[in-house]
C-alpha cells in the first residue's frame, strides 16, 4: 500500500524517535525545538515519488534518514606543500585544530609521475602539494597520523598514479602492522582527470587509462573493505570551465561505464556501487547549487535501481565531497574570498554534502598560508557549530523553488547523460572533439562575459576601488625541498635492493602488457622493493604506449 | 600597413592548469597575432621554438609556483641564446604580486596578474612591439 500521511512518512524514517526533536542553543536564540524533518501534513503521491523521506528512495532529501544529526559532514581540508614533513606537519595541525579528516595533495611532479630528480622535475619540487617518490616518503607524510582513525583522502588524480601511489600507501601501512581492513579514506582515480583536465606532457591512452582505473577498483574492492575505490571527479572539470550539468554528466557517465566494464569483469554492481563517491564543485548560484546535489542524489539512484537493477539500497547512495569553486576566488580584495567560499559552503551543506573543503581566500595567490587554512576550517565549524543549521535534515526541501529547480537540473543531466550514452559512452567521447570544443567554447566566452561585465564580480568589474590594497601575507615556497629530496633519492637507490627492483619492474611490464591482468599486485611488489613513481610509471607507459589527447584549440 | 605579430605560448614545465593559456590564445588570436601553442615545455625546448619560429614574442603561463624558478630559467637560457633583445618576454598566471616585480627584475618585459580585460591583454601584447 502507498504510504499517503505524514506519520507514515515519518515512520519511514529509521530513527530514534526520543531525538526526533532537537532544541539548538545559540546565541540570541528562543529554544524553539526543532523536528529532524519537516513534511507535508498531507503527502501526496508526487511528493512521495520526488521527494519521499530522507534515508529512502529516491533519496532527494539526503542519504540517510537522520543526515548531520547522525554523523556531521566531514571537514576535510587539503593539505599539500613542500616536503613530506611539511605537508605532514600542515595535516597534523589541522587534525589538532579538530578537522575530521585529512585529504593530501602532492605537488606537481608526483601528479605527473617524474620522480624530484627527474629533470623534468627541476625547479618545481614541492609546488602546490608534498613530493612523494616511494614508500619511504609515504611513511614521512603519514607520521604520527592514527591511520586506523582517521578518514583519509589521497588526492592521487590520475587512474595511473594511483595504480603507483596507492600500493606505496598500503605498504607503508602494511609494515607499520596495520590491516588494510581498517583503513578508511578514497583515492581519486580518476579518468577524466588524467585525460581530459589535464596539461602534462605524456598521456596514455583513454582506454589504457580506463583499464587502469577499473584495476584499481578492482583491486581495492577485493583487498580493502572500507576503502572508496573511484572519485567521480566533476570539480576539476567545473573549474576547468564547464557549467554544473556537464560536470554531473560527466561524472555520471564515467559512473555507468566503469559499473559496466566492472560487471564485465564478474563482479556485481550491487559489491561495486557502495564504495564509489563523487567529487563536486560548489559555485556561486547559490540555489542551483543545492538543487544540484539534490538532484544528482535523486538521478543517481534512479539509474542504479532502473538502470543497473542494484538491490543493495548502499549501491543506490550519491555519496560525494564538496570543495569550494577556486576558479570564483579574486586577487582584487582578497578578503572578499573569505565571503565568496562561506556561501558556496552553505549551499554545499544545504544541498547534503558529506564531505567539505572551504577554499582558502588566498589561493587567488598561491597554495594557503597556515592560517587561511585554519581560517577555512574555522569556517566549517562555525557552520557545524553555531548556526544551527545541521539540525534539521534538508532545510529547503519543499521550498517550490528550490523544487522545480531540482526537476530541471536533473532533466537537463539526464539529457546530456543519455547524448553522451547514445553517442557510445564516455570513454569513447574522450577520442573526439565534441567534447573538448564544448568545453574550450564556454571558458572563453565565460571569460568574455566576466571581461565586458555581464558577469559581475564585486571589487573586479563592478564597485571597483582604485585604491592600492594592502599586500597580504602569502605562502612562498621553499625551494631547499627539492636539494633535501633529490638527496633522499640518491640514498633510496644506493641502500636499496636493486635486483628486487629490477625483478618486479619487469614483472609488472610484462602484467601491463596483458589486457586482462590487473597490474596492481605487480605495481605493489614494486612499491614493496621501493621502485620509485618515476621507475614505475616509465614502465608503464613503454607498455601501453603514449597517445595524443584532442586539442581545445 | 602593421605585420602580424607572432607569438608562441607556453605552459610552463609540469603545470596541469592550461584553462587560461588556452583563453589568452583564443583572445589573441581572435585579435589577429599569429599564434603557436606549444603546450607543456621546459626553458630550453621554449627557446629552442621561439628561434626556429621567429617569434616577436613569447608568453609563459604557470599556476601552480613554478614562475620564479622556471621563468627564471627561460630567461637564462635567452640571454645564452643571444635572443632576450630580440623577442618580448611575458609572463601570466597565479602568483603573489610581490613576485610580479621579482619577475620583472629578472627581465621579462610584463607580467599579467588574473585581473586584466581582454582588451587590455591585447593592447598590452600589440604595444610591446
Amino acid at each position: 500500500m502507498e504510504k499517503t500521511t505524514k506519520q507514515s512518512v515519518l515512520d519511514g524514517i529509521a530513527n530514534d524517535l526520543s531525538h526526533q526533536y532537537k532544541t539548538p542553543k545559540t546565541i540570541l536564540g528562543s529554544d524553539t525545538p526543532r523536528d529532524l524533518i519537516y513534511t507535508p501534513a498531507n503527502p501526496d503521491s508526487d511528493y512521495l515519488r520526488l521527494i519521499g523521506s530522507p534515508g529512502e528512495p529516491p533519496y532527494t532529501r539526503g542519504i540517510y534518514p537522520n543526515m548531520y544529526r547522525g554523523k556531521n559532514f566531514t571537514t576535510r581540508q587539503l593539505s599539500g606543500l613542500g616536503s613530506p614533513e611539511q605537508t605532514n606537519e600542515r595535516m597534523r595541525y589541522l587534525l589538532d585544530k579538530g578537522a575530521t579528516g585529512v585529504s593530501v595533495l602532492f605537488d606537481l611532479p608526483t601528479i605527473q609521475m617524474y620522480d624530484s630528480d627527474d629533470p623534468y622535475s627541476q625547479g618545481q619540487v614541492g609546488m602546490s602539494g608534498a613530493c612523494v617518490d616511494s614508500v619511504e616518503d609515504m611513511k614521512v607524510l603519514f607520521k604520527n597520523i592514527p591511520l586506523d582513525e582517521t578518514s583519509i583522502s589521497i588526492v592521487t588524480h590520475y587512474p595511473t598514479n594511483t595504480a603507483i601511489l596507492f600500493p606505496m600507501f598500503l605498504v607503508m601501512a602494511e609494515e607499520q602492522g596495520i590491516p588494510w581492513s581498517k583503513l578508511t579514506g578514497s583515492v581519486q582515480n580518476d579518468v577524466t582527470m588524467e585525460e581530459l583536465v589535464r596539461s602534462g606532457l605524456e598521456y596514455i591512452s583513454p582506454k589504457d587509462c580506463f583499464r587502469l582505473q577499473c584495476d584499481n577498483i578492482s583491486f581495492i574492492n577485493d583487498n580493502l573493505s572500507r576503502w572508496n575505490s573511484i572519485t567521480l571527479n566533476g570539480y576539476n572539470l567545473r573549474d576547468f570551465g564547464t557549467d554544473i550539468i556537464t560536470e554531473s554528466t560527466i561524472a555520471i557517465c564515467n559512473g555507468i561505464e566503469t559499473l559496466t566494464e566492472m560487471i564485465r569483469r564478474g563482479y556485481t554492481v550491487d559489491e561495486i556501487a557502495p564504495r564509489m563517491s563523487f567529487f563536486f564543485s560548489i559555485a556561486n548560484d547559490f540555489f542551483e547549487e543545492v538543487a544540484r546535489l539534490r538532484a544528482v542524489r535523486r538521478l543517481w539512484y534512479r539509474i542504479m535501481k532502473h538502470c543497473f537493477k542494484a538491490t543493495n539500497p548502499k549501491a543506490m547512495l550519491m555519496r560525494c565531497h564538496t570543495q569550494t569553486s577556486g576558479i570564483t576566488l579574486t586577487q582584487k580584495e582578497p578578503f572578499n574570498n573569505i565571503v565568496r567560499s562561506s556561501y558556496q559552503a552553505l549551499a554545499a551543506v544545504l544541498g547534503g554534502t558529506s564531505s567539505l573543503h572551504i577554499d582558502s581566500f588566498d589561493e587567488a595567490y598561491s597554495i594557503p598560508t597556515e592560517e587561511a587554512s585554519l581560517l577555512s576550517l574555522r569556517t566549517q565549524q562555525i557552520l557545524q557549530t553555531e548556526t544551527a543549521i545541521t539540525d534539521v535534515v534538508d532545510p529547503i526541501g519543499g521550498s517550490y523553488y528550490v523544487e522545480e529547480l531540482t526537476d530541471q537540473i536533473e532533466m537537463k543531466i539526464l539529457t546530456e547523460v543519455d547524448d553522451i550514452e547514445k553517442a557510445g559512452g564516455y570513454i569513447k567521447s574522450l577520442y573526439t572533439n565534441k567534447l573538448y570544443d564544448k568545453i574550450s567554447t564556454y571558458f572563453t566566452q565565460q571569460q568574455i562575459d566576466i571581461y565586458n561585465g555581464k558577469i559581475k564580480i564585486v571589487g573586479k568589474n563592478i564597485y571597483t576601488s582604485d585604491e592600492e590594497p594592502e599586500p597580504i601575507d602569502v605562502f612562498k615556497y621553499d625551494e631547499n625541498v627539492e636539494r633535501e629530496q633529490c638527496k633522499k633519492l640518491e640514498k633510496l637507490r644506493q641502500t636499496r635492493n636493486n635486483d628486487d627492483v629490477e625483478i618486479s619492474l619487469e614483472a609488472l611490464a610484462h602484467a601491463c602488457k596483458k589486457p586482462n591482468r590487473n597490474i596492481l599486485p605487480y605495481s605493489l611488489e614494486c612499491a614493496k622493493a621501493r621502485c620509485t613513481e618515476g621507475e614505475i610509471y616509465k614502465v608503464i607507459k613503454q607498455a601501453m604506449g603514449l597517445w595524443k589527447p584532442p586539442s581545445f584549440l | 600597413m602593421s605585420r602580424t605579430i607572432k607569438i608562441l605560448l607556453v605552459k610552463l614545465g609540469l603545470d596541469v592548469h592550461n584553462r587560461g593559456i588556452i583563453t589568452v590564445a583564443k583572445i589573441l588570436s581572435n585579435a589577429g597575432l599569429e599564434v603557436i601553442y606549444l603546450g607543456n615545455a621546459f626553458p630550453k625546448e621554449i627557446i629552442n621554438v621561439a628561434i626556429q619560429e621567429d617569434v616577436d614574442i613569447v608568453g609563459l603561463s604557470s599556476l601552480a609556483g613554478a614562475h620564479i624558478t622556471l621563468g627564471r630559467e627561460v630567461i637564462r637560457e635567452a640571454i645564452k641564446n643571444q635572443v632576450k633583445d630580440k623577442m618580448k618576454f611575458v609572463i601570466g598566471g597565479v602568483f603573489p604580486p610581490t613576485d610580479a616585480k621579482t619577475l620583472i627584475n629578472y627581465g621579462f618585459d610584463k607580467v599579467f596578474l588574473t585581473d586584466i580585460t581582454s582588451s587590455e591583454l591585447v593592447n598590452n601584447i600589440k604595444q610591446l612591439i
